[in-house]
Parts: structure tokens; C-alpha cells; sequence
């Protein structure tokens, strides 16, 4: 069976705390729009109330996204997108 | 049960003006726990009459809570309101609705259409006795007064004559929409669905009114409804307990509260999420650049974030609109929040007041208040503002 990585969902977890939305969450909502068609269609996106990571300070700073396992801190679009590409190459 | 009275109004300007000539006040006196409400029509219409309705209005509900006789209240009217300058003479009708603790009722009456005092879904009649103003007021001369106590579920209704004449001129209804035509509407409405809220009956009334008017209104349109009612309590929970061994507690209040529940918070929501085994989903639809997306979580009502959607909601109770009453798309969070504040008669508040540390750092937006201070002015908001009862619990 030839069933490759290259169908495998990147699922992508955006936090909607506080925290996060305040340091620019809103605009990772949009992060579809910004990847052309053939990965777009690859990831599906979740919302999060709240993945208590902004205490304390130990997994970095808000905002907050997780893309598969991969933590991602002061997250951007670009840095979002990048992280979706490397695993999409896996 | 106790009973609340929900008092609403709604109304529509006439024709293309921007202002409405009537005004509706209400005032809640809590020492005596005494519920005072005014319908005032202005002469004329616009901004004119606006000025005159509310002046009328306004003095009324002090006259009113001041205990002063009617007859006094009404030469103290007449002697503040200004002559109109094309009609030469100085005119307001009013309609006051006075409201006791043990849910006494006395209603004045000056040349307003009747109110009407709706029972069991039918409409009943109040016998009225009059007070004989001096023969300098003309041919209006009469204050009718009216007294009865109210039973649970009894809906006072007034209105102004945009409302009776209605309609008037066309094929339908050559002499206007008339009392009769009010009255067996409200009867339909009321019976259609019982326990149909103060604010939506007063938006009913003026929107039919406004269909008889063909949707160009002929007058100005206003219906103030007051509703003696079992009370619509919600729940809000909002921020983590201090003491993390309390949230079961928290918890525990949330599932055994009888009424809507909302949840005010990522972490909040999370936690009650996490104890009743419940899965909290973010709606990604309509995102809104400044207040975060609601989720759904089956057992409440509606979840949202914390502090930036009370701080919204704060501003939205602030700012005094005419609000909308049917729910549409596109309203986010903090809408959804106050939409359901309104409907309530009762809030409870349970504020958690663990705070998040990282909100304490400096270099955060200043967005970011204490959530004992938005609660404390959301709860002032709806008490003084919208007659609502406010209890808040910290946690």
C-alpha cells in the first residue's frame, strides 16, 4: 500500500485565552489564508480556551500554538507556517 | 417564589426622524424596593417633542418618588414645560406607573391612550376614578388614578397614540389599529407564548404597529411593558478559585445551579470542563480582532474568555443603545454575554480570584483589568441601569 506521509492532517492547536489573544492570536485564526492550496487543504485548525501554558513563564511567552506535538512561543504567521512546512516535508 | 418585575420599552421615531418624541423612564428605588415607570408623549414630533417628553417625563418620576400629590405634579409640569412657539400652548401627556414592595400598583393617566393590565393572558379592566385639574388646563382637565395589587405573572401595558393610530387611512384600517385592535393582539401574542418577555412584547407591539403604519411610521411609536415574573436567574462563573482545593466547589455550583450558566474564562472553562468530563470547543466562526472566539460545552449556556469579553460587555452596557432583540450573526462573545445579562432578571456572579501572573506583566496591554473591578461595574450597570438584581460571590 503506497499510502504516503504527504496525506497525514497537520492539525494545528491556536490558544483563544486571554493572554494569548491579547498578543496576537486573532491573527494566527487567518493562517489558512496565508499557505497555498495544497497545504491548506492538509491542516485543520482547532481553537483552545485555554492551554495554561502562559504561567509561570517555563514554555516561553504568549502566543501559544501547537502544531501536531510541536510547541510553538511568541508565535507569528511566518514562524506558524514554517513549522507546518518542516512537518509537512517529514 | 418571589416575583420580579422586568420593566422594558421599545420604540420607533416617526416618519424619518432621527430622534423619538416620546420618551420611556423607569426607576428603581431600592430602599423601599419601589419600581416607578413614565410614558411620556411630547407635542409634536422630532427632537422638540423629545426635549418636552423627557423634561415630563423626568419630573414626573422625581414627583412621583418624592411622594408628592398628583395634582401638585401636574402644576409642576405644566408650569416647567415650555409654550410651543407654533402652538402656543404648553402640552405633555404622561402615564405614570408606581409600584410598590408588596406589589401595590397606582397608575395616573393624563391623555395617554388607557394602559392595559393584562391577566392570565386576558385583558382586564381597572376601575379608574379621576382627579379634576383647574379649568386653565382646557378640555384635558382629567388625571384618571388607578389602584390594584399585582398577581405573578400580570403585564402592565402603555403606549403611546403612535401605537392606536396606527394604520389610520388605509383600506385595513380606515380609523387606525383602535384599542380594540391592541388589545385582541396582545391577547394572540400572550397566548401564543406565555411567558414572552417585557422587552419582546414591547418590541412586538411597535413592530406591528409599524407593519400598520406600512413601515413609514405616522406618529411617533413607543410600548412600555412592566412584567411581574417568576425571575430568570443566571449564573456566571468567572476566574479560577484562589485556592486550587476549590474547584470542585466551583464546580459543584455550576452543576446544581437552576437557571442559565455561563462560563467568563479560558481557565475557568477548562476547569469545569476537566471535572465533568466535558469537551470545550472553540467556535471559529465570525473571529473578532478584539474580543476571542465563544466555545460550546455541553451543560452552559455559553463560554467565552475572561477578562476581555467583560470588559467589552462593560462597554456595551455602557453605552446606551437601543438594543437588538432578535438574535443575528455576526455578534461576538461580548454580544452573545450581554444579550443573555438582559434577559436575565437575577445574575448570579461566583468570581474566582485567583490571578494569572502572566496578565501582571508590565509590558501587556493595559486592556488587562483586575476581574473583581469589570465584575463590580457590570453588576453597578445592571442594577442602576437596567433594574437588574445583582449578586456577586467570591471565590
Amino acid at each position: 500500500m503506497e499510502r504516503s506521509n504527504h496525506d497525514r492532517k497537520i492539525h494545528v492547536v491556536i490558544c483563544s485565552g486571554t493572554t494569548c489573544y491579547l498578543m496576537g492570536a486573532a491573527e494566527l485564526f487567518g493562517i489558512e489564508k496565508a499557505l497555498e492550496e495544497s497545504l491548506a487543504s492538509r491542516i485543520s485548525i482547532e481553537g483552545s480556551p485555554c492551554m495554561n501554558l502562559c504561567k509561570g513563564g517555563s514554555y516561553g511567552k504568549a502566543p501559544f500554538v501547537k502544531v501536531n506535538d510541536t510547541l510553538i512561543a511568541t508565535a507569528t504567521v511566518p514562524k506558524v507556517i514554517e513549522e507546518i512546512r518542516r512537518q509537512a516535508a517529514m | 417564589m418571589q416575583t420580579f418585575i422586568e420593566v422594558d420599552h421599545y420604540q420607533c421615531p416617526k416618519g424619518n426622524h432621527r430622534m423619538e418624541g416620546d420618551a420611556f423612564l423607569s426607576k428603581k428605588l431600592l430602599p423601599e424596593n419601589r419600581v416607578i415607570a413614565v410614558l411620556s408623549d411630547g407635542l409634536g414630533s422630532g427632537v422638540k417633542a423629545g426635549v418636552l417628553s423627557t423634561l415630563t417625563a423626568t419630573m414626573a418620576i422625581t414627583c412621583v418618588a418624592g411622594d408628592i400629590p398628583i395634582e401638585r405634579t401636574a402644576q409642576i409640569i405644566n408650569q416647567t414645560l415650555p409654550i410651543c412657539s407654533e402652538r402656543r400652548i404648553r402640552y405633555a401627556t404622561f402615564t405614570i406607573v408606581d409600584i410598590g414592595r408588596n406589589k401595590e400598583v397606582r397608575v395616573l393617566e393624563y391623555d395617554n391612550p388607557p394602559y392595559i393590565l393584562m391577566r392570565g393572558g386576558e385583558v382586564v379592566e381597572v376601575p379608574k376614578s379621576h382627579v379634576r385639574l383647574p379649568a386653565r388646563y382646557g378640555r384635558k382637565n382629567r388625571i384618571y388614578v388607578s389602584e390594584f395589587v399585582a398577581c405573578p405573572g400580570d403585564r402592565i401595558v402603555v403606549f403611546s397614540d403612535g401605537v392606536v393610530q396606527s394604520g389610520m387611512g388605509t383600506a385595513a384600517m380606515p380609523l387606525g389599529w383602535g384599542m380594540e385592535g391592541v388589545k385582541s393582539f396582545l391577547r394572540e401574542v400572550v397566548g401564543r407564548e406565555y411567558t414572552l418577555s417585557a422587552r419582546e412584547l414591547a418590541h412586538t407591539l411597535v413592530q406591528k404597529s409599524l407593519w400598520n403604519d406600512a413601515l413609514e411610521a405616522k406618529d411617533d411609536i413607543t410600548c412600555g411593558v412592566m412584567y411581574f415574573r417568576n425571575p430568570r436567574r443566571t449564573l456566571v462563573l468567572t476566574g479560577p478559585p484562589f485556592a486550587p482545593e476549590r474547584d470542585k466547589e466551583l464546580v459543584s455550583i455550576f452543576s446544581s445551579y437552576k437557571g442559565k450558566k455561563i462560563i467568563c474564562g479560558g481557565t475557568t472553562a477548562t476547569i469545569v470542563a476537566r471535572e465533568l468530563k466535558k469537551k470545550v470547543r472553540v467556535c471559529l466562526k465570525n473571529l473578532d480582532p478584539e474580543v476571542p472566539p465563544p466555545s460550546e460545552m455541553e451543560g452552559a449556556d455559553l463560554v467565552t474568555e475572561g477578562i476581555l469579553t467583560l470588559g467589552k460587555a462593560a462597554e456595551f452596557l455602557t453605552r446606551e443603545v437601543q438594543r437588538p432583540v432578535s438574535t443575528s450573526s455576526g455578534k461576538n462573545a461580548a454580544h452573545l454575554l450581554v444579550e443573555h445579562l438582559l434577559n436575565s432578571d437575577i445574575v448570579d456572579f461566583v468570581v474566582g480570584t485567583r490571578i494569572n501572573e502572566a496578565h501582571q506583566d508590565p509590558s501587556m496591554p493595559m486592556e488587562l483589568e483586575i476581574r473583581r473591578n469589570i465584575v463590580k461595574r457590570i453588576a453597578h450597570l445592571l442594577e442602576e441601569r437596567y433594574l437588574k438584581e445583582v449578586n456577586i460571590q467570591f471565590i
